[in-house]
């Protein structure tokens, strides 16, 4: 049994107890129970083929304390800008998706940027998404991606933006945004990197240099246990976070290394939901009484890994590369008078989910044996994108 | 005019024999493990420096006086670990560029489409070690061209 297999099943043994589920209350609605039949084999494809499919996952959130109020929210990530003069592609969409936001009717009560805003966490980079972001008037909250972080520490990512975590309680429901990045190990200050060679191993998605660089760490854990100490347990949480907070595939930090002890914290209570960028695709998981649902990026889709996506995955059509607009987005969400919270990925081209396994980004990926990259492991060629 | 066609055959299947011995004699001796060795150096390197080239490593364009990208984009940000690449499913009929197409097709395609760059000659030395890149990450996939 390899590493990963063994850590899943381990997973699998601390989480997934008899019984155990996302929240009490937690219903399956029509259109989640059509997805997992697709799991179950030909049946499944059959029923899957008679009813159209919406894109969209719903879920109820507990009932204690009373229904919440209804309110939307809108979840912008991974635009992954350059400066205008290299590439004007990422612009147009971050632009495209901020005005969308900004148009929502009832509006959004805020919108949550997921990190990942720059490219190369270059100033000029952040100070663009920034000006493109003030045409959104509500609300704006802000976590910070890789992207944003390793050119200087996040000194220009905190000087707009803030705090890299927070908290706040809106409408029945505890916010949490956490910081899934600046807890990297330092790979750089042996190896007398400048900023900008430390900067292009993290921007590296399936590099090596920069190690499993994704987790909440010691203190922000305490910062979160005592942050939730004083909500009641089935009360719903929701919690944002760059990286998704389980282990879906570690070499390209689809995880935080610490998922185990998030974990433990996040035990006691009965309603949290994860939503979580970096991944670039539609995600649906479960793990014991925690549910994570990944966004999508307005710049580019990834593929899904070729291990580890979640059985409870829809997965989204293959992108079509000629298309720049095909598998990307972002997300309207909605927590409605009944404490049901709907989140509406905006995929701008295509239909989200796939209809035929050939059509499916998962689907696609199961004939394909894959190889990690070497050029980055030898000190010779150290040092792609000086 | 016979005469010269004559000439002409007779040279060819020299040739040919001199290459059919040559091949031959190649084969005879058994390989020691220096020249497998060397083999694969000569192999490796070429994936290696597939590999810069694949993440975008200006240095090593410079040196193979090729642009594959003008959008700040390399190939590995929608190909990480070679995936979605599916080296081994070629020839077949490629959607994006309408028409039956190699590998060496695709990968020009990417340069000048999603890249702008600046596509480079199907034989050049950065094509083969994009290839040999490519073919080198998917290694272990299983043989079938034509599949979409």
């Amino acid at each position: 049994m390899d590493e990963i297999q063994r850590e899943r099943s381990e997973l699998q043994k601390t989480l997934q107890g008899k019984g155990e589920r996302p929240g009490g209350s937690l219903q399956i609605t029509r259109r989640t129970f059509l997805h997992k039949s697709v799991m179950t084999g030909a049946a499944g494809v059959a029923t899957y083929g008679w009813f159209p499919l919406i894109g969209t996952l719903d879920f109820l959130v507990g009932q204690a304390g009373g229904p919440a109020t209804a309110f939307k929210f809108a979840w912008i990530s991974d635009n992954h800008l350059y400066p205008k003069e290299v590439n004007t592609r990422f612009v147009d969409k971050a632009v495209r998706a901020v005005k969308e936001v900004q148009a929502m009717k009832p509006a959004a009560d805020f919108l949550i940027h997921g990190g990942d805003l720059a490219q190369l966490g270059d100033p000029v980079e952040l100070d663009l998404g920034n000006e493109i972001l003030k045409e959104v008037k509500i609300r704006k909250v802000f976590i910070p991606g890789e992207h944003d972080w390793y050119l200087d520490l996040g000194q220009k990512w905190t000087s707009l933006f803030g705090q890299p975590n927070w908290t706040f309680d809106h409408k029945g429901v505890r916010f949490v945004g956490l910081d899934t990045v600046s807890r990297g190990p330092d790979y750089w200050t042996a190896k007398k990197m400048s900023p900008k060679e430390r900067m292009g191993h993290m921007a590296t998605l399936d590099g090596s240099v920069a190690g499993s660089w994704a987790g909440v760490g010691r203190d922000q854990l305490q910062w979160l246990n005592q942050t939730l100490s004083s909500w009641p347990k089935d009360k719903p949480i929701v919690i944002f976070s760059h990286n998704p907070l389980y282990e879906y595939y570690p070499p390209w930090n689809f995880w935080v290394r610490d998922w185990r002890e998030v974990h433990e914290v996040l035990r006691p209570y009965s309603n949290v939901t994860n939503i979580h960028g970096h991944t670039h695709q539609v995600l649906y998981n479960e793990i014991g009484k925690l549910r994570s649902i990944g966004m999508l990026a307005t710049s580019w889709p990834w593929p899904y890994a070729p291990e580890g996506v979640p059985a409870l995955t829809k997965c989204m059509v293959r992108a079509d590369p000629g298309d720049f607009f095909d598998g990307v987005g972002y997300s309207r969400l909605t927590m409605n008078a009944a404490s049901k919270i709907e989140n509406e990925y905006v995929m701008w081209r295509k239909d989200t989910f796939a209809e035929a396994a050939v059509d499916s980004g998962c689907g696609d990926n199961v004939n394909q044996v894959l190889h990690p990259r070497i050029a980055d492991q030898e000190w010779t060629y150290y040092g792609a994108y000086k | 005019m016979k005469t010269i066609r004559i000439g002409l055959i007779a040279a060819g299947v020299l040739v040919g024999s001199l290459l059919i011995v040559s091949s031959a004699r190649a084969h005879k001796d058994k390989h020691t493990p220096q020249q497998l060795k060397a083999f694969e150096e000569v192999f490796m390197e070429q994936v290696r420096i597939g590999d810069l080239l694949f993440h975008g490593d200006d240095a090593t364009a410079k040196k193979l006086n090729v642009q594959l990208s003008r959008t700040g984009m390399a190939c590995a940000m929608c190909h990480p670990f070679g995936s979605d690449n599916h080296p081994h499913e070629f020839p077949k009929f490629q959607e994006q560029i309408g028409q039956f197409a190699t590998l060496r097709d695709m990968i020009n395609w990417c340069i000048e489409k999603p890249n702008e760059g600046v596509k480079i000659d199907s034989d050049s030395p950065a094509m083969k070690a994009l290839e040999a890149y490519i073919y080198w990450s998917n290694r272990g996939s299983k043989l079938d061209p034509g599949r979409h």
